[in-house]
């Protein structure tokens, strides 16, 4: 195949750092995810998992670094770029707690995703068309909680509220989904079919996805490519297959329990690390 | 890691109540013996006088509703008086009490407008009224215009303390999809304080109809001016009618407010 212009990767993200007056929270992360890529964040908690995905949105301004996502600039020394909008508008964000609006009906809250491109007249009077309406209903339907399009957020389950954010991210066609621990106040089952439907966003509509997760399991699953940060720092950037439990416990010692908990009993899960790739090592 | 502290180290004792607490109380009665005196206190005549009082009393009954046609008239006026006050202090109040929140506005705008809300707030309902009569003369209007004016400081910092205690993820979740300030702020923030709003509002009403019965008095209007008739004409019996005639008004515009507060909800 004839690869004359290569694409340019979908995030891109050179030596970020980001100290809190608390603890350093990012040090001189650098990562590159290529267009349609799944790559799994993961990481103890407070090992700066959330502060690297809202640094990538553009919510906090890093001390130190670029980052810029779909070839263009998020921020760069610490500012963070004026058209931010527009680049938002093509990310779609989910949240570990959903982050809906409670009292609006479930449907509104899908034609949020539609802000930026509703002219501003129109969306401050709260006007939908017809044919807006009907996008956010069939994005309701094809994560398939359509009959719930006008009660208000707060009556539906976690799973549902959460299957709603993606919606959201769908009639926003986003082209970059930044998740932030979308499963961790999921019972398992939901938290199957979040990361599926993440998972077949990825494969059928070519998102870029980018999921920070607090069990590795769920990262070897679903994603090939791992990104594991400790204390800020990128220790482990390689296929998830190579994240073997003797590799976790070396990446984070005593930590290394609350990351995989089940798989140490798990016999099926434990993958000789010769199998997989040579981890990059990072550090 | 920081060490687990055994149970034999922490007391089974709450800790002896600070030195601030005994001299909290302390300063609390001398300003109470302080203010004795300016306050011209004096407990025992009213037991010197009950049998005066007693008189006096007398002479508020029978109630003398002869003219409830006038009074009812006054007392529906005092209403308008408190819808227009009100539903044009909400109005005010919204862009004023976004503008007052500190998680919205930046500090040049939220200070000044703060002040100017506190202004608005500090000085009486009555006050306003005799000012706006020099403007606009005598009557309802300038008892509206007065409500308006310390509705607005009220209900813009009310507004503002719901808008600063609310849940700032899901602003995040609007503003994540590239919304602007004022789309963040209608879908983000209006619903979330919405009830509360309301709830204020209609408390404000509540209290501005108490309010218009006494605007009249300075003759801005409204049953207050009846009022102020009838008891400098020593007309106790008809007073006596009137404030019946406002206390069961006030009575059921309470009641009935109360009813939809719990609906809006
Ligand atoms: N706004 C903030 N102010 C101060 N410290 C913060 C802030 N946000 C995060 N941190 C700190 O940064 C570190 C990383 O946090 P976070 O990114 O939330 O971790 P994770 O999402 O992996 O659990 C933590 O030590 C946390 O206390
Ligand atoms: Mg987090």
């Amino acid at each position: 195949m004839m690869n004359s212009q290569p694409t340019p990767p979908a995030i891109e993200i050179r030596r970020l750092g980001k100290t809190f007056p608390s603890c350093k929270a990012l040090d001189d992360v650098n990562l590159t995810v290529a267009t349609g890529e799944m790559v799994a964040l993961i990481g103890a908690s407070g090992s700066g998992k959330s502060t690297l995905l809202r640094h990538i949105a553009g919510f906090v301004a890093a001390d130190a670094g670029e980052i810029a996502v779909l070839d263009r600039v998020v921020q760069q020394d610490g500012s963070i770029a004026p058209d931010i909008r527009a680049l938002r508008a093509q990310i779609g964000f989910v949240f570990q707690q959903f982050n809906l609006v409670n009292r609006l009906p479930v449907v509104t809250n899908v034609l949020v995703g539609l802000l930026y491109r509703v002219p501003v007249w129109r969306s401050l009077l709260m006007r939908f068309t017809v044919s807006e309406r009907q996008r956010a209903l069939e994005a309701l339907a094809a994560v398939g909680i359509e009959k719930f399009a006008w009660q208000r957020a707060a009556t539906l389950s976690g799973g549902q509220q959460q299957r709603a954010a993606l919606a959201r991210c769908l009639v926003q066609e986003a082209k970059v989904i930044l998740a932030d621990e979308p499963i961790a106040s999921l019972d398992p089952e939901s938290a199957r079919n979040v990361m599926e439907l993440l998972a077949q966003m990825n494969r059928e509509r070519g998102c870029t996805v980018v999921v920070s997760l607090h069990q590795v399991e769920f990262a070897i699953k679903y994603c090939r490519r791992t990104v594991a940060l400790h204390r800020g720092r990128v220790v482990y950037d390689g296929p998830s297959a190579a994240l073997t439990p003797q590799l976790l416990g070396e990446l984070y010692g005593a930590d290394a329990e609350e990351l995989f908990g089940m798989m140490l009993d798990s016999p099926a899960l434990k993958i000789p690390a010769d199998k997989g790739m040579a981890p990059l090592l990072a550090a | 890691m920081a060490t687990v502290p055994s149970v034999q180290e922490v007391s089974l004792r709450p800790p002896p109540a600070g030195i601030g607490a005994t001299l909290a109380w302390g300063v609390f009665f001398l300003v109470l013996i302080w203010s004795w005196q300016g306050a011209d206190m004096r407990p025992f005549d009213l037991l010197k006088d009950s049998d005066n009082m007693r008189v006096f009393a007398r002479e508020f009954f029978p109630p003398d509703f002869h003219e409830w046609r006038i009074y009812l008239e006054e007392m529906v006026v005092t209403v308008h008086i408190a819808i227009w006050g009100t539903v044009l202090a909400i109005v005010c109040a919204i862009p004023c009490g976004l503008m007052s929140a500190e998680n919205l506005a930046p500090v040049w705008v939220y200070q000044p407008m703060r002040r100017l809300m506190d202004a608005c707030r500090a000085i009486n309902e009555m006050v306003f009224a005799m000012l706006f009569i020099v403007a606009v003369g005598l009557g309802p209007f300038a008892g509206v215009l007065a409500l308006w004016v310390h509705t607005t400081g009220v209900l813009a910092k009310l507004f503002a303390e719901a808008v600063e205690a609310i849940d700032p993820r899901p602003v995040e979740g609007v503003r994540a999809t590239g919304a602007n300030a004022l789309e963040e702020i209608l879908y983000g923030v209006i619903p979330q304080v919405l009830p509360l709003w309301i709830s204020y509002s209609l408390y404000r009403f509540e209290s501005n109809v108490r309010s218009a019965s006494v605007l009249g008095i300075v003759g801005a209007g409204g049953i207050g001016v009846v009022l102020h008739e009838v008891i400098r004409g020593f007309e106790y019996a008809q007073t006596a009618a009137v404030l019946i005639i406002i206390i069961v008004s006030v009575t059921l515009i309470d009641l009935v407010s109360a009813r939809i507060r719990q609906w809006a909800i």
